[in-house]
């Protein structure tokens, strides 16, 4: 309901805005519901026990309700019967002797009619209307119709009337209805006994008498109204109470298992030294010691692989350094004698030229190995400044000038017009590119390779694409493993470590940034650098697709869509298409 | 192992035992006193006692003209019927216009219901209610007995539906019988001129199955009294006063007014009006009045004692009452041992007599604390008057040339009645002022009497009421109740209404008030009667030779004179009269010159 001030919505609006509340509250709740146990515990525990105290109830109450109405019958039938005898006792006395009926003390006299003084006497057994009235009826003689206190004729209806004079004489005839009394505007529910005066013993009364008592059942209605009331209030408070009580219980089991979860999270989260309090000797006591070791032996062997692996990476950087020693004298060697290979015969002369070459790709592999070693101890560190990532990709595009000619292999360079400023270490990132450009020129077949530059507000990237075999698919994770490669006989012709990408992912990672490839058999590949304009800040998409732009168009018209999305919505790398493709690896 | 078997079994028995008394303690009906008072379901509601009514039945078609004559006397009875429409579905188109329900009702008793014979083509008949009619009941509830002969003839004709009354009695007709179920006979309770005391009003209330007794009861006293006190009496509730309810609440009885009184002897009136009438039905239990639902003072309830009409007035039921009677010339006055003494003074001294106090004198006694005795001298022209105490002297205040027994009201007024002539009377009313020592002689205005001999004028105890014996010019007696109206100058006797017609030469030879609602008189033939307005002349056991009688509630004393001419007092008991006063040596019998004329205070 929106106020006047308010913008206008239209009922349908509203509406939906309702459901779509309702949905959520609903969800909202339906996740609440089935990720508490005590909830589900509780609520199963209430269900249950409304079902059985409804049962029991309506059970009980139709009980008491049966046996206080038989009850009430029961006595109403005796008296109908007691006051029956009388009546006739009244109707066949000769004329003469009624004055002697008459009790002591009262003035019935002889002028009343024999059913006048019955009813007076039935009047007075019968005592006030709260216990029951009597209606006495003769319709076919005149002045034959009586009744007691302040009984109102409508209570007896036609279909009772017509029960009691079609029926055998001296046949009770009860009948729950409404009484109603004279002087009250309510009925009261109440029970009637309908009868024929039986007069098979004394042929000279008439047989016409109806006799009615109009028992009111208004206390007895009071009495039940209050069971029910009692029922409803007792049965309340026990689905309550069994609801509390398997609250208490299920917390008692649901605590402990609560405080191992957590644990568990922290000990996941990389707190090792997170352990339980074990109290007691039951299950729950004997999970949290179970966890306790568990927790502590998972402790124990991490720290031993943490040892080994400390102890590997250390020997790494060890014999990458200790090999530098004898290699730069092995270089120095070397380069004399690749100096003087003019004066060898041509074996020597080549063994040298060759020797040089390798030594060469020795030292290159042995940086790379120091370089990546650093990253393993975690003593990279950025060198931040704030560049145009256009200056940055031209200079790794003319470092890989000479080797693209060698592969007669042209650059498609595809860069926006005004600057792409951000903050990055731009000998890491021109080492990045270099890497991405070498493994291109490598594996594009000759084709050309184009090198596209992109920004928006938050972020740059450089994609680099080539025409060559492309990845198969699985294979663009994998690219960035030490020493992978695709086809493991090809050799590597341009002479990579087999280190590169997986450096050139660690240096995008220390920026924040994504390195991301993409591939498909026969299609190509594409690698894409995207960086943060701010150093530190997170990344939320990239500016330029993964997918080039052309193989996305193709295979929509294809009608083929493939699970691949826009690069927006794509993260950390894990959403590559498919690819095939020769070797991959520099 | 055997061993620990045998041991193990009385453990089990007992835990069984243990069981088996636990469930018996658990019965469902629990032992002992029950801590719940329930009410005992077939007394009832005391303020509305069961009763029986008729039930109204429309005639059938296929009555005869009989038949359909009994089915509208039992019509007319029916109680529950609003406005009598099954009655008057027995009339034709043109009786129903004359006939209204609504006026006086006669009361008669059936002795025959004659004729009605009709062929198949008769088109009207005649069927004849014979019998008595025994009297009638006012608008305002007032019966009046009547013994006259009931020859109703009503006309019948035949209608499409049966069998119709086109004419009859044009008002409601009911059978004794009819009467006592459809009508309650309640004393209702006003209070005197000087609102001092309380006046009995018998009305009779028609049963209304809408209402209860109690409400219909207070309703009716909040109306006024009936046309036998018009004048006379007055009541404490103002006349736009109206009742809400009347109910029980915890064994009181809780009267709901819509206004209250103000004034503390308005509401002590009103109070004593309320318990008195209520007295019948509320049993005993208090009454507490209240204004719309609140209690009576705002912050505190008004209850009334359930005999506060008797502490109100203390001659509704007067206690400690002596009986004086005359002996030897002298007044005497019996103590707790039935012996008499002689009372102080002049009165009690037979050698102080002056020759005022014959031997056989009728004294009257007042109710003063300071006790008077008036007596008629000998020669039925003077009365005197002697205080009860040592020094009291006989005075004269009354002469006159044939004057009647005097007689003392409530009020300190000594009234008599003088015949200057035959077939006249004055009645007179003498009032002592105190401070100027004197006698105040006034006439009271009784048209009723001024042309008849009255023989005998008694002032009932509520100072209202009053009976007087009247011999007309055939020299019959009749016995007449009417009420006093004012006071000193202005007073009048009013709605005299003949009681007792005595008839066949018979005398009246004294009447006493039994209480403010019915007198007894005793005739010549020494015959004992007991008459009120509101109900025929009632005969009671009599003793032989009664000269004089005097009462008090139920207490019935007269003076005998035996065939010897010897004299005593005697007292109606339940099985019989026995001799009362006795002498010095506790003899009772009847001895010459023994206690004649015994009289009470007031009597």
């Amino acid at each position: 309901m929106a106020t006047p001030k308010k913008r206008r919505r239209t009922p349908r609006q509203l509406a939906r805005g309702v459901r779509r509340r309702a949905r959520r509250a609903a969800g909202r709740l339906r996740r609440v519901f089935w990720r508490s146990l005590q909830l589900r515990v509780v609520t199963s525990t209430m269900v249950i026990s409304v079902a059985v105290v409804a049962v029991l109830g309506v059970f009980l109450d139709q009980q008491i309700t049966t046996s206080v109405l038989d009850a009430r019958e029961r006595a109403a039938t005796s008296e109908a019967q007691a006051d029956r005898n009388a009546v006739l006792g009244f109707l066949n006395q000769p004329d003469g002797e009624t004055a002697k009926r008459s009790e002591p003390g009262e003035t019935i006299q002889g002028d009343d009619s024999p059913l006048g003084q019955a009813t007076t006497a039935l009047a007075n057994r019968a005592g006030s209307a709260s216990r029951y009235s009597v209606i006495i009826c003769n319709r076919k003689l005149p002045g034959a119709c009586f009744g007691t206190t302040n009984i109102d004729e409508r209570s007896i209806t036609e279909r009772m009337r017509t029960a009691v004079t079609k029926g055998e004489p001296g046949r009770n005839s009860p009948w729950y209805g409404e009484l109603y009394y004279k002087g009250r505007d309510e009925p009261v529910r109440g029970l009637v006994i309908g009868t024929r005066l039986d007069t098979t013993g004394a042929p000279q009364i008439d047989s016409g008498y109806e006799i009615y008592h109009l028992v009111p059942l208004d206390k007895e209605e009071e009495t039940l109204n209050a069971v029910r009331q009692m029922l409803v209030v007792v049965g309340v408070g026990l689905v309550l109470l069994l609801a509390a009580i398997a609250f208490l219980v299920t917390r008692q089991v649901v605590t402990p298992v609560r405080l191992t979860r957590q644990a568990a999270e922290r000990l996941a989260a990389g707190r090792l030294d997170e352990r339980l309090k074990v109290r007691g000797e039951d299950d729950l006591a004997r999970l949290a010691a179970s966890f306790n070791e568990m927790a502590a032996n998972l402790a124990l062997k991490i720290h031993q692989l943490e040892e080994l692996s400390q102890v590997q990476r250390q020997f790494v950087s060890d014999v990458s350094h200790e090999l530098r020693t004898p290699l730069t004298t092995v270089r120095m060697a070397a380069d004399l004698l690749y100096e003087a290979r003019e004066d060898f015969d041509p074996m020597a002369a080549r063994s040298a030229e060759l020797m040089q070459n390798q030594l060469e790709r020795f030292e290159s592999m042995l940086a790379d190995l120091l370089e990546i070693s650093r990253y393993d101890a975690g003593a990279a560190t950025l060198d931040v400044d704030s560049v145009d990532v256009r200056d940055v990709v031209l200079r790794a595009v003319a470092d890989s000038e000479a080797l693209a000619e060698r592969h007669s292999t042209r650059f498609d360079l595809r860069l926006p017009g005004e600057p792409c400023m951000a903050e990055m270490d731009s000998r890491r990132v021109e080492r990045i590119l270099r890497n991405l450009l070498f493994n291109a020129i490598e594996h594009g077949e000759g084709k050309d390779i184009v090198v596209s530059v992109g920004a928006d507000r938050d972020a740059v990237a450089v994609a680099v694409r080539d025409h060559g075999v492309g990845l198969k698919p699985g294979e663009e994770n994998m690219v960035f493993d030490r020493f992978w490669r695709a086809d493991p006989s090809r050799a590597r012709t341009i002479g990579g470590t087999g280190l590169g990408l997986a450096i050139s992912r660690e240096d995008a990672m220390l920026h924040g940034g994504w390195l991301q490839a993409w591939g498909a058999p026969g299609e190509g590949s594409q690698f894409r650098l995207s960086l943060p304009r701010v150093a530190g800040t997170a990344l939320r998409g990239s500016p330029l697709p993964l997918v080039p732009p052309e193989v996305e168009m193709r295979r929509t018209w294809r009608g083929q869509m493939t699970p691949v999305l826009s690069p927006a919505a794509v993260d950390g790398g894990h959403d590559a298409g498919a690819v095939t493709g020769g070797g991959r690896g520099t | 192992m055997m061993r620990a078997r045998k041991g193990r079994r009385p453990g089990i028995v007992g835990l069984l035992a243990a069981m088996v008394m636990a469930t018996a303690a658990c019965s469902v009906i629990p032992t002992g006193p029950g801590d719940v008072a329930v009410d005992d379901a077939g007394s009832g509601d005391p303020l509305d006692p069961p009763y029986a009514r008729v039930i109204a039945m429309p005639p059938s078609p296929d009555w005869t003209p009989k038949e359909v004559v009994a089915g509208f006397q039992a019509a007319m009875a029916s109680t529950g019927d609003s406005g009598h429409a099954v009655a008057r579905q027995y009339l034709t188109a043109s009786f129903l216009k004359k006939w209204d329900p609504s006026g006086e009702v006669m009361v008669y008793r059936q002795s025959a219901l004659d004729g009605g014979e009709s062929e198949e083509d008769t088109k009207e008949t005649r069927v004849t209610l014979k019998g008595t009619v025994t009297g009638t009941i006012g608008q305002d509830g007032l019966y009046r007995p009547g013994d006259d002969e009931l020859n109703e003839p009503f006309t019948l004709v035949k209608e499409s539906a049966g069998w119709r009354i086109a004419g009859g009695h044009e008002g409601l007709m009911l059978s004794e019988a009819d009467v006592r179920r459809a009508y309650r006979l309640v004393d209702l309770y006003f209070l005197d001129s000087k609102r001092r005391g309380l006046v009995i009003d018998q009305v009779q209330l028609p049963v209304n199955p809408v209402s209860t007794r109690a409400k219909t009861t207070v309703e009716r006293l909040l109306e006024g009294p009936s046309s036998s006190l018009a004048g006379a009496a007055q009541t404490a509730f103002p006349p736009d006063i109206k009742l809400i309810d009347v109910t029980t609440e915890n064994s009181r009885v809780v009267v709901n007014l819509s206004k209250g009184v103000t004034g503390s002897d308005n509401i002590a009136a009103m109070s004593a009006q309320l318990a008195g009438t209520l007295s019948e039905l509320a049993g005993g239990s208090s009454v507490e009045v209240r204004v719309n639902g609140e209690p009576y003072y705002g912050d505190s309830a008004l209850v009334v004692d359930a005999q506060a009409q008797l502490k109100f007035d203390p001659w509704m039921t007067p206690r400690g009452m002596q009986l004086f009677y005359m002996q030897g010339g002298a007044l005497r006055q019996l103590d707790k041992d039935n012996v008499g003494q002689p009372v102080a003074g002049a009165a009690g001294d037979p050698a102080k007599a002056e020759g005022r106090i014959g031997l056989l004198a009728r004294p009257a006694v007042s109710g003063h604390t300071l006790r008077q005795a008036a007596v008629l001298s000998d020669d039925r022209r003077s009365v005197s008057v002697a205080p009860l105490t040592p020094d009291g002297q006989w005075r004269e205040w009354v002469t006159g040339n044939d004057l009647v027994t005097p007689n003392w009201d409530r009020y300190g007024s000594l009234w008599t009645v003088d015949r200057p002539g035959p077939q006249s009377s004055i009645v007179l009313r003498h009032y002592y002022d105190e401070e100027k020592q004197q006698v105040r002689p006034y006439r009271v205005a009784a048209s009723d009497l001024d042309t008849v001999e009255v023989t005998a004028l008694k002032v009932a105890r509520d100072g209202v009421h009053v009976a007087v014996v009247v011999r007309n010019a055939m020299g019959e007696d009749e016995v007449k109740i009417g009420t006093v109206i004012g006071e000193g100058a202005a007073s009048r006797i009013a709605n005299l209404r003949t009681v007792v017609n005595a008839g066949d030469k018979q005398t009246i030879k004294d009447i006493a008030w039994k209480d403010g609602k019915s007198l007894y008189v005793l005739t010549g033939k020494s015959e004992l009667l007991e008459a009120s307005l509101t109900a025929g002349p009632k005969p009671l056991v009599s003793y032989p030779r009664m000269e004089s009688i005097t009462a008090l509630d139920d207490v019935l004393l007269a003076g005998v004179k035996d065939d010897d001419g010897n004299r005593q007092v005697v007292y109606r008991n339940v099985p019989g009269w026995e001799p009362w006063v006795k002498d010095e040596n506790g003899s009772t019998g009847f001895v010459p010159d023994g206690p004649s004329s015994p009289v009470f205070p007031l009597g």
